[in-house]
């Protein structure tokens, strides 16, 4: 067993057990605009963009949403769409100029849908292995402010 | 560009078959590799000790070795400094939410520590040190963690037989493990 093996592709649960040999990442997917540290230049429509992948597949839908989690709406992906590729989605969205929540959402070919950070931690914890926390893949909220500021929750 | 595959394919089967064992071959790129630069690669050592060297060494002869090479990084007792892993330490640590994850605590098999001495340490000059200096070295983490006696002498044999603290601490990847729904 390698270094790596042992400690990049393990995965240290609360119990102090650790899972092996894990190699995939699950469905995963980020909205790279806007994102933490940009600056919407107003109200009005802007373009949500960015990258879903996962480890198990192809992907085949990503989900918006703009009220943190509450509804959904489909993202438009673009070809070609490839197994285990980042794959990029868009979404038209108009700003109101209130506070938002920005939220993507992957599921691959398997099905599988990519979990909230909360349903994520109840079953993995937050413990970090030797080399981190090597399989997070939770939905990742950004926050708009009223000012347009964009920043991680 | 069919063409170009077949002829690659080709070359590529030639090759493995040992017809292309000169320069002077088809397309005269590389040459076979030799038995010693396969011996320079083909560094992976098993659980079981498949791929260990000849060579032996203690935790004694290992504290020279560790002072020269090794704790300007990890510290004079292996305790790890700033961005250094520590390789000491730990056990009884792993559940507690704070874990420390070092060589002792956490790694199940004692061979690991050979297989990446001798890969990839000292960080920079990776592969300058003798069979005998790594297998004093891993002697050296492995008493330094109270896993064996200072005078325990490591080698191919001994060193698979080495039970690691956290050998049973390990349990299949059980995902997809997250309900979730549209």
């Amino acid at each position: 067993m390698s270094r790596d093996e042992a400690a990049s592709y393990t995965d240290l649960m609360p119990s102090g057990k650790a899972r092996r040999f894990t190699y995939e990442m699950e469905a995963n997917s980020v909205i790279v605009r806007p994102s933490g540290g940009q600056q919407l230049d107003g109200r009005g429509f802007h373009e949500i963009s960015g990258l879903a992948w996962s480890g198990r597949g192809k992907i085949a839908r990503v989900d918006i949403s703009a009220d943190a989690g509450r509804t959904w709406r489909d993202a438009e992906l673009q070809g070609p769409v490839h197994s285990k590729a980042l794959t990029r989605f868009r979404a038209p969205w108009v700003w109101s100029g209130e506070e938002v929540q920005l939220q993507s959402r992957a599921t691959d070919e398997t099905g599988y849908v990519q979990p909230t950070r909360d349903a994520l931690i109840a079953i993995r914890g937050m413990t970090q292995g030797p080399d981190g926390f090597n399989h997070y893949h939770g939905i990742k909220p950004w926050k708009v402010d009223r000012d347009g500021r964009v920043t991680h929750v | 560009m069919f063409k170009w595959r077949t002829i690659i394919a080709a070359s590529c089967i030639a090759t493995a078959a040992g017809a292309a064992d000169d320069a002077s071959g088809r397309l005269g790129i590389g040459h076979v590799a030799t038995i010693h630069e396969i011996a320079a690669s083909d560094l992976t050592v098993f659980p079981d000790g498949a791929g260990l060297p000849d060579g032996k060494g203690t935790a004694i002869a290992g504290a020279a070795v560790y002072a020269t090479h090794c704790a300007a990084c990890h510290g004079d007792k292996g305790q790890g400094l700033a961005d250094f892993p520590a390789l000491v330490g730990g056990r009884g640590t792993l559940a507690t939410g704070k874990p420390l994850l070092t060589v002792g605590s956490y790694w199940p098999y004692a061979t690991t520590i050979f297989d990446y001495i001798r890969r990839a340490m000292p960080y920079q000059s990776a592969g300058e040190l003798s069979a005998d200096n790594v297998y004093a070295l891993t002697a050296w983490i492995l008493a330094q963690n109270n896993i064996i006696k200072t005078s325990t002498v490591i080698d191919r044999k001994t060193l698979p037989k080495v039970a690691m603290p956290n050998k049973d601490g390990f349990v299949p990847d059980p995902r997809p493990d997250i309900p979730s729904t549209h």
